[in-house]
């Protein structure tokens, strides 16, 4: 066998009181390393046919059973709300959903703070409110078995009268995995109470199995309000996609603009973030880069920030740091728990080219979708937007913003603290801009066979 | 946009802002003569002040108002059989004061009126931010001493109920008016206060 997922083996195993076998196996198998595969956006323009392609898809969709085994490449399914009204669910189910999911992403983009360049008038056409129904996912370790499987989920929606492909966009197969911006990425993920998994050192305690699917108690003890009927709802989850344009020329031009050496600049590089390149964490390699400890998934997300409270290692800006605060005291009362979020982002387009500077650069087809799951993933990505990417209030930051996937506007800083005097850099530009969004359900097994086979 | 188009933008003919003054003096026609001369008295400023755009009042969400940073909340609602007693006796536990809600950190005060020979309440504070970014955050963190408040409500569902954001609202009347003076958060003024003494101690020494 070869190595199987991050932890390159099994994960260490615990107790299971989720019905694995009812969950969708992407909502907790983590994205595989290497990884292939392709995001297939459709629309159903006959009711009929969109069930009859569910009904057949569905046998397809891998369930979260053995999900610590991955090594098999697997298909997801998730539907936005006007998917499921052309799918013909009842309006009782139908208004059963959030209100943040019903209106979808663009119009939520008061409340996402999507403006400037991120405003949905600038994204991308299939991304126009309503147009997107169903989004089948592929995702392997290998070229091969993504090729197959891809092949076999084709089959089944490729020149269905009814069904209209409106995009299939490939994504993965990056020099050494690294995202747009040349990092390795996607290192810390929440750990699920229940999900068959301890968690990994540093991992922290497991969340309740509430806050990333539905019918089960989150953090507060109560399960979260769930969609209609039974059958739909439990075991579902909902997925948030947001498509962003990494700006690699703009990102490159400030690394070289505010550091005189590939060393500093390096450094730079991993301030932004939190760790560099490699993975590895300034918790743990405040100097310089440690490859082998950014590859190893035992060590290189065991840390908390108990020593660096005044971010001397990991700002307090940095990206990492701002999405998963740990053990920081924040200036707000804040249960970091019922914050976080599983994360499957996938990069596309070319890869990250460190020398590229110009403004062409910018536009050159790469980046990630950012793809976040929840069971209240709508009300936690506006939490996100409004309070931890686009505010620093959290942090006695004034208004800085994440230096990442924030939207910066002219003349934001970025604070590095440092002795004797903190190090503040001007004119960060925004690195990633929104290109599209949406938001989607990810029904269990059961919910998709419930979805196929409803008669209207 | 053309010279034409800018003057007619004006402060002076601004259609909007006369049309409001117009409605104000209509109103005020059968105001009492001393409200009537004072709107006469300071018509000019009235005018040329509402002509000039402030920023703009948002919303704070869900229901309320925000200006810059800070947003307002009022909630008016009916006591529940024994109610004000028990949330008198809790204040009154701590002298009236809420210090225990520094930790909070976004909420800038608080006020406790009992209404109508205690049978409401008008809970009125100035907070940072929307309306429920971190309802949820003390739903985990601190419910036992907002259900401890809250329980003197009548049919306060508890702060753990999906229904709990439901009910506040419910009661939540928007302020119409919202004055703003320091557009700066709790974290903020906090921080200044402690570069405010780190500067003094630095001139201390350097003085010394």
């Amino acid at each position: 066998m070869t190595p199987i997922d991050r932890v390159g083996g099994d994960l260490p195993r615990g107790r299971v009181t989720v019905e694995l076998d009812d969950i969708q196996a992407t909502v907790l198998r983590y994205r595989p390393e290497p990884y292939y595969g392709t995001h297939v956006m459709l629309h159903v323009d006959d009711a009929r046919a969109g069930r009859e392609f569910l009904r057949r898809l569905t046998p397809h969709v891998a369930s979260a059973a053995d999900w610590w085994q991955a090594g098999e490449p697997w298909i997801a399914v998730a539907i936005t709300y006007s998917g499921l009204v052309a799918l013909g669910v009842p309006e009782g189910s139908l208004q059963s959903f959030p209100e943040a999911f019903r209106v979808g992403m663009a119009a939520r983009a008061d409340g996402l703070l999507d403006h400037g360049v991120n405003d949905p008038k600038h994204w991308e056409p299939e991304f126009e409110s309503g147009l997107i129904h169903i989004g089948v996912s592929v995702f392997s370790d290998s070229e091969e078995a993504w090729r197959r499987t891809m092949a076999s989920a084709r089959r089944h929606y490729e020149g269905r009268p009814g069904l209209t492909v409106l995009t299939a966009q490939d994504f993965g197969a990056q020099p050494g995995d690294l995202n747009p911006l040349g990092y390795k990425d996607s290192i810390g993920q929440p750990a699920i109470e229940g999900s068959g998994s301890t968690p990994l050192p540093g991992q922290g305690p497991a969340i309740k199995a509430g806050e990333f699917v539905l019918g089960y108690p989150g953090e507060a003890g109560v399960p979260l309000p769930a969609p209609r009927p039974d059958v739909l709802g439990r075991n579902g989850t909902f997925v948030g996609l947001r498509k962003y344009q990494s700006r690699v020329g703009a990102f490159n031009r400030f690394l070289q603009a505010h550091a005189r050496t590939e060393q500093e600049r390096e450094l730079l590089a991993a301030k932004l973030v939190g760790r560099w390149r490699s993975g590895a964490p300034l918790t743990l390699a405040p100097t310089q880069d440690d490859p082998a400890l950014g590859a190893d998934p035992w060590r290189n997300n065991d840390f908390t920030y108990a020593a660096d409270p005044h971010g001397h290692r990991v700002p307090l800006g940095a990206h990492m740091r701002r999405m998963n605060p740990r053990d920081t005291k924040l200036a707000l009362l804040t249960d970091v728990n019922i914050h976080r979020i599983i994360r499957r982002s996938t990069t596309y387009g070319a890869p990250y080219d460190p020398n590229a500077i110009s403004k062409q650069d910018d536009e050159v087809a790469r980046g990630l979708y950012f793809i976040f799951i929840s069971a209240k993933a709508m009300e936690t990505m506006e939490f996100l937007q409004q309070e931890w990417i686009n505010n620093g209030n959290f942090m006695s930051l004034g208004e800085e913003r994440d230096p990442n996937v924030g939207l910066q506007e002219d003349g934001a800083t970025f604070t590095i603290p440092q002795e004797p005097v903190r190090r503040r850099i001007h004119g960060i530009e925004s690195f990633n801009v929104l290109r599209g969004g949406e938001y989607l359900f990810i029904p269990s097994i059961r919910g998709l066979h419930w979805l196929g086979n409803l008669a209207t | 946009m053309d010279k034409q188009a800018q003057l007619q933008t004006g402060p002076e003919q601004d259609p909007a802002v006369e049309q409001k003054i117009q409605r104000l003096r209509e109103l005020f026609a059968d105001a009492p003569e001393v409200g009537k001369t004072a709107l006469e008295n300071v018509l000019q400023r009235l005018t040329s002040d509402a002509s000039k755009t402030p920023p703009p009042v948002e919303s704070a969400g869900r229901v309320g108002s925000r200006l810059g940073k800070v947003s307002e909340l009022t909630i008016i609602v009916p006591f529940a059989p024994g109610g004000a007693e028990r949330l008198r006796a809790f204040l009154r536990l701590f002298g009236g004061n809420l210090a225990g809600a520094d930790e909070v950190g976004t909420v800038h005060d608080m006020r406790f009126v009992f209404l109508d020979n205690d049978t409401r309440m008008l809970f009125a504070t100035a907070y940072d931010g929307d309306w429920d970014a971190y309802i949820d955050d003390f739903a985990t963190k601190i419910p036992d001493f907002l259900d401890i408040i809250d329980s003197a409500w009548e049919g306060w569902p508890g702060i753990r109920s999906p229904e709990a954001k439901d009910y506040l609202a419910k009661y939540q009347v928007t302020a119409e008016g919202w004055y703003v003076a320091n557009d700066l958060t709790v974290a903020e003024t906090r921080r200044l206060e402690r570069i405010g003494q780190a500067v003094e101690e630095f001139l201390d020494k350097v003085g010394d």
